[in-house]
């Protein structure tokens, strides 16, 4: 029992140290309208993700839901618009668009995380390092990152499309590794250098730090607004690359918000009917409705971290 | 200074090297190659193999490579054997450019007024609404966006050609070629470019604001009318026009797809300026607030915006050879995705080079630029 309030005690204190460290910050995110809209939009399309493996599993029938082989034989012709069973309608194949929405939704997600995290962990590796040390590891790191400068990675991704049978994971990895290495660890590596020249390292350093501890305890979290700023960014860069890549089917089949807009191009052109936006307009305003969710998350992250641009 | 450029010169170097290095690399690690898409017997493969150098060992041709690009030489198209790369791509710039340029000069002045504007009022409802759209536009799929586009304003409402560079029935045995046309076009677009900024320059002493902006207004209309007449005597007019009728769809295209990210910048720089002291000196010394925002906050504000777009000046360039590919523009997107497509090895790897070359000069120019205004940077700690 005394255990239990012991823990709990923990928990309150490290709460309210939390709070004393973030609250300020926490509360001026909060105070932005644009960052909220955008929090709520990520919600949203968190909710959308989680959603289709219980619909699948509870509501909808899998024969006519599935989003890659369903089909609905009792509405023709196809693509149908909306009716009250397929809240989206069905695209050319007679498959339920808000089926396949969900599911591209989970394939975004999948591909920013990814991305996010390896750009994040090679860029702070590159350009901490060079930072930190400076001298050869500099040199050599930066010349690195000079070269993957120059890289335009949705024109690297779409040569690589041809050498590789892509899958989303493949592209994600590539698009991190691509914008990790390049502009990201230069932005990380001056300011590792800004940080390393204050005089909290220096007194760091004079009480007996190793350059591990004060990596980790000092320069890390020093970065970390950046770094969180950089991931956000990089999601919005990898998800439009990702949609880019298989809109030009340059990657294996698979659905995301990407390929499923080419197909509804492709019945726009087939079928002369009138109305045939339904399949077309959810992905692109998904994708466009993702990508500026973690945009403005972003910019409302710098807002809040870059001294110079808070509200006074 | 002189070490600092050239220490930086060398290391541009060095990374453009590793660089060329690099793409050869990936380019050949593609699964086959260019005689793959003739359906010939073995013999003649061998001989098209032969003849595009393709049997060499590999070090051969990386050596051939190098070698030419040092020598500014970019080797020979495969798809449009024996043309130059340099001449497929040059032959295809004024199509790239005049859609890339306007665009790219529309955007970010835009960008740059709109993010001043929204930065002055903070926190209205304007800010919030300039931002949404702004940021929609910027992250929408550039095929999509080009799709809509074309339906809404091509076929759906009848305003504007549908696709593709010209209309063959106005281009029916026109005394030109439209490549022609495009170099016209771009060298009035330049000059009313100059000409304004040089009109800018000329009225920036007139005192009184109506005065200015009367002088300003008239000059530019003045430029406009000389460059219309220039058009209508030379007899090539309505092609013309039917060029920039195709133009406008592509162009708001790019337009809308870049200028978010400008004003999303310029105001940010604004934010940081208003909290610079001369702006509460300017304050108190009573002066308007339309000086205090142009003269003394938005001056400070541009010139790091102005590193940005050095910076993101490739990465338009590449939005728009996507978007070129969507609008059947037939220019270097159209080129590049043809090369992708049957391996042309070398226009992939030239145009991967001029990308890369560029975004290289943006850097150097820029660091330079930095160290000229900022000593710190010159010296590296210790020396």
């Amino acid at each position: 029992m005394a255990a239990m309030v012991g823990v709990r005690r923990a928990w309150k204190q490290r709460m309210a140290a939390w709070q004393r460290r973030w609250g300020t910050e926490v509360g001026l995110f909060l105070r932005q309208p644009l960052a909220l809209i955008g929090l709520a939009l990520i919600g949203v399309f968190g909710l959308m993700a989680l959603a289709h493996p219980v619909l699948m599993a509870t509501v909808w029938n899998r024969a006519r839901f599935d989003p890659i082989v369903g089909y609905d034989a009792s509405q023709t012709p196809h693509p149908h618009p909306p009716t009250p069973q397929h809240l989206l309608g069905t695209d050319g194949f007679g498959r339920d668009v808000l089926s396949q929405l969900l599911v591209g939704t989970r394939v975004s997600f999948g591909v920013g995380l990814i991305a996010a995290a390896v750009a994040v962990l090679l860029s702070v590796l590159l350009g901490g390092t060079a930072g930190y040390f400076g001298g050869w590891a500099d040199a050599a790191l930066m010349g690195v990152a000079d070269v993957f400068v120059l890289m335009p990675p949705p024109v690297v991704l779409l040569i690589f499309g041809l050498l590789l049978r892509l899958n989303w994971p493949m592209v994600a990895l590539s698009y991190g590794v691509l914008s990790g290495l390049g502009a990201q660890a230069v932005v990380v590596k001056s300011h590792t250098l800004v940080l390393r020249n204050r005089s909290f390292i220096e007194a760091a350093r004079l009480a007996g730090g190793g350059h591990f501890h004060i990596l980790r305890k000092h320069i890390l979290p020093g970065l970390m607004p950046l770094l969180a700023a950089h991931a956000v960014f990089t999601v919005v860069g990898a998800v439009l690359t990702e949609s880019l890549l298989s809109f030009f089917s340059r990657t294996t089949y698979y659905l995301s918000w990407g390929s499923m807009i080419w197909m509804g191009q492709q019945s726009f052109r087939w079928f002369t009917l009138e109305g045939q936006w339904h399949v077309i307009l959810p992905p692109a305003f998904a994708l466009m409705g993702f990508c500026s969710a973690f945009y403005l998350v972003g910019r409302a992250l710098d807002e809040v971290f870059n001294p110079r641009l808070r509200r006074v | 200074m002189a070490r600092f450029v050239l220490r930086r010169l060398v290391r541009g170097a060095v990374a453009l090297l590793l660089f060329q290095t690099l793409i050869f690399a990936l380019v050949q690690a593609l699964p086959y190659d260019f005689s793959a898409f003739f359906i010939v017997s073995p013999s003649l493969r061998a001989f098209i193999r032969e003849e595009l150098g393709l049997d060499r060992p590999l070090w051969e041709q990386y050596a051939r490579w190098m070698w030419g690009f040092v020598r500014l030489d970019l080797g020979r198209s495969f798809l449009y054997w024996p043309a130059p790369v340099s001449r497929v791509i040059l032959s295809r710039l004024p199509r790239t450019l005049l859609l890339f340029l306007p665009a790219a000069v529309l955007a970010y002045l835009f960008g740059i007024w709109l993010g001043k504007e929204i930065a002055w009022r903070r926190g209205g409802m304007l800010e919030v609404g300039a931002s949404l759209f702004s940021v929609a536009a910027y992250t929408s799929f550039a095929p999509w966006l080009g799709f809509v586009l074309l339906n809404v304003f091509g076929w759906y409402l009848r305003w504007l050609p549908y696709q593709r560079l010209v209309n063959p029935n106005v281009w029916f045995n026109a005394p030109v070629t439209v490549d022609r046309v495009l170099i016209g076009l771009l060298g009035t677009g330049g000059g009313l470019f100059a000409g304004g900024l040089g009109l800018w320059w000329a009225t920036r002493r007139i005192t009184g604001l109506l005065l200015r902006r009367v002088a300003r207004i008239g000059g530019l209309t003045a430029l406009g009318v000389v460059a219309w007449m220039g058009w209508n005597a030379s007899g090539i007019g309505p092609l013309a026009a039917d060029v920039l009728a195709h133009l406008v769809l592509p162009l708001g295209t790019v337009f809308l797809l870049s200028f978010g990210e400008t004003m999303m910048t310029m105001r940010a720089a604004m934010l940081d300026s208003l909290r610079e002291d001369y702006v509460l000196t300017a304050r108190a010394k009573g002066l308007p607030g339309r000086v205090i925002r142009d003269r003394h906050v938005a001056r400070n504000a541009i010139l790091p915006v102005l590193a940005r777009l050095a910076l993101s000046l490739p990465f338009v360039l590449v939005g728009s050879l996507v978007v070129e590919r969507v609008f059947m523009w037939h220019a270097m997107g159209q080129a590049l995705f043809d090369a992708i497509e049957f391996q042309d090895i070398p226009v992939i790897l030239g145009i991967l080079s001029v990308v890369g070359v560029l975004v290289l000069l943006a850097h150097i120019v820029l660091d330079v630029l930095y160290a000229w205004l900022d000593p710190r940077v010159r010296y590296p700690r210790g020396e």
